[in-house]
């Protein structure tokens, strides 16, 4: 992948310019300028993302009929002809094509372009590749001399704020909220994600050394979307070496400690399952593909749960508790390759 | 669970999927979209019923696998089969 501030366009049969970006792995090219170095030109995109105008939706879905999603987050409605549209109130609209392969955006309000990427990058993005035959997880991911980790929960369970706990002590983000994992010959490679993080202020200044650049991901939560430096972000994909799949808040006491428990294959699975990023797509294909993937994923990866109380002061606590679980497991796995 | 006769055999559903991971299973129910996990000893239960000609051989298998008294076998065994009859991961017909 190149991944340098040289300009890289080129024009669609539109005569619009396009950007090219590699982002999770996957090829984008886009009429949208998004904050990321760009990709050298390529011969095809794995997604192109697409403006158009309130007009071009509005018959799009002239017939649909508008669901809420299952966290009543945003709106969506699969059409007819196999394309899916996503609409967030006074935010944004997508639509997605029926194979994945294209993206339209519109605006609603005015949304920045940082505010953008998040809803592009994350949902929208997802139902692409779902589309496309990926099964992208609901995760954040950090990168350790080497070996990916990745926090998976549900929304508000601390998975950013965790990470940054990790990159104020030099680490490198891989990925913030979706990770897609590569199958390779040395086991499954989490992709590079956005070089951005979405964190609340509070852990923004503890631990990222304040808010500057960050834009406020939406009206509705104080949490912002911080660009990140070089120095932050891993440079391409790495092997994942554990899932750690944190406990909701509500189930810890604030008086106890770090608590790590390994999940059997069969647990962690479930949690994958939990934890894919995109649970709007369902039907018998789908999760049939998903069923395989994950089950593989959980007899390769090692799952822990883990549990801490969600008390900012605790965070150094629950990294040094990662970082010897992971000494321990890598050690362990170098110590049985040098015996194969 | 007075439907299960032991004479008949276990088949699994044609829309079920399961796969063996660390000892446990995962089952996948493609009609109704539901995943279902089994243990240790009910994936052995679930491997010796769907490998056997009839229920009876299956809980004979068994009885000379584990250390259990007849009766708490058969108890196990039908409470088995009738959680998976009763979400149609398993259909049952006559040997024969």
């Amino acid at each position: 992948m190149i991944d340098n501030t040289s300009s890289q366009f080129s024009s669609n049969s539109r005569g619009k310019e396009f950007h090219w970006y590699n982002i999770y792995g996957i090829r984008l090219s886009s009429e949208i300028q998004l904050p990321f170095p760009y990709s050298e030109s390529m011969q095809s995109a794995d997604v192109s993302l697409l403006t158009e105008s309130p007009d071009f939706f509005r018959d799009a879905t002239r017939s649909a009929v508008i669901n809420s999603s299952p966290t009543r987050w945003y709106k969506y409605a699969p059409l007819d002809n196999g394309q899916t549209y996503l609409r967030w109130d006074d935010l944004f609209e997508f639509l997605v094509d029926a194979d994945g392969r294209r993206i339209w955006c519109g605006w609603l309000g005015a949304a920045s372009l940082e505010s953008l990427q998040v809803y592009l990058l994350g949902h929208a993005l997802s139902f692409a590749l779902v589309k496309q035959g990926y099964e992208p997880l609901h995760a954040t991911s950090v990168v350790i001399d080497g070996n990916a980790i990745a926090f998976m929960g549900s929304s508000g369970f601390g998975k950013s704020s965790l990470a940054a706990a990790f990159l104020a002590d030099g680490h490198r983000l891989l990925t913030d909220d979706m990770l897609l994992l590569r199958r390779t010959d040395v086991g499954y490679v989490g992709q590079l994600g956005p070089r951005r993080i979405k964190l609340f202020p509070k852990i923004a200044r503890r631990f990222l050394a304040g808010t500057a650049s960050s834009a406020p991901m939406n009206n509705e939560t104080e949490k912002l979307v911080m660009p990140l430096s070089e120095d932050h972000r891993h440079s391409n994909g790495a092997p994942l070496r554990v899932l750690y799949i944190l406990t909701p808040p509500r189930e810890v006491s604030r008086k106890q400690g770090v608590r790590l428990t390994s999940l059997t294959a069969r647990e962690t699975f479930i949690a994958l399952v939990r934890g894919a990023f995109n649970h709007v797509i369902t039907g018998p294909e789908r999760l049939a593909r998903q069923y395989i993937e994950y089950l593989d994923v959980a007899s390769k990866v090692p799952a822990r749960r883990i549990a801490y109380p969600r008390v900012l002061s605790m965070l150094p606590d629950v990294k040094e508790a990662i970082l010897s679980d992971l000494a321990e497991l890598t050690g362990r796995h170098d110590r049985t390759s040098a015996a194969n | 669970m007075d439907r299960i006769s032991f004479s008949d055999r276990a088949r699994t559903a044609p829309e079920v999927m399961i796969q063996e991971v660390g000892g446990e299973s995962v089952l996948l129910d493609l009609k109704t979209e539901r995943y279902l996990g089994l243990n240790e000893v009910g994936t052995r239960m679930w491997q010796v019923l769907l490998d056997s000609d009839s229920i009876q051989t299956a809980y004979e298998t068994l009885l000379a696998e584990y250390d259990v008294a007849p009766q708490q076998l058969e108890e196990d065994l039908r409470d088995l089969l009738g959680r998976l009859l009763e979400n149609a991961l398993i259909t049952t017909e006559p040997v024969g």
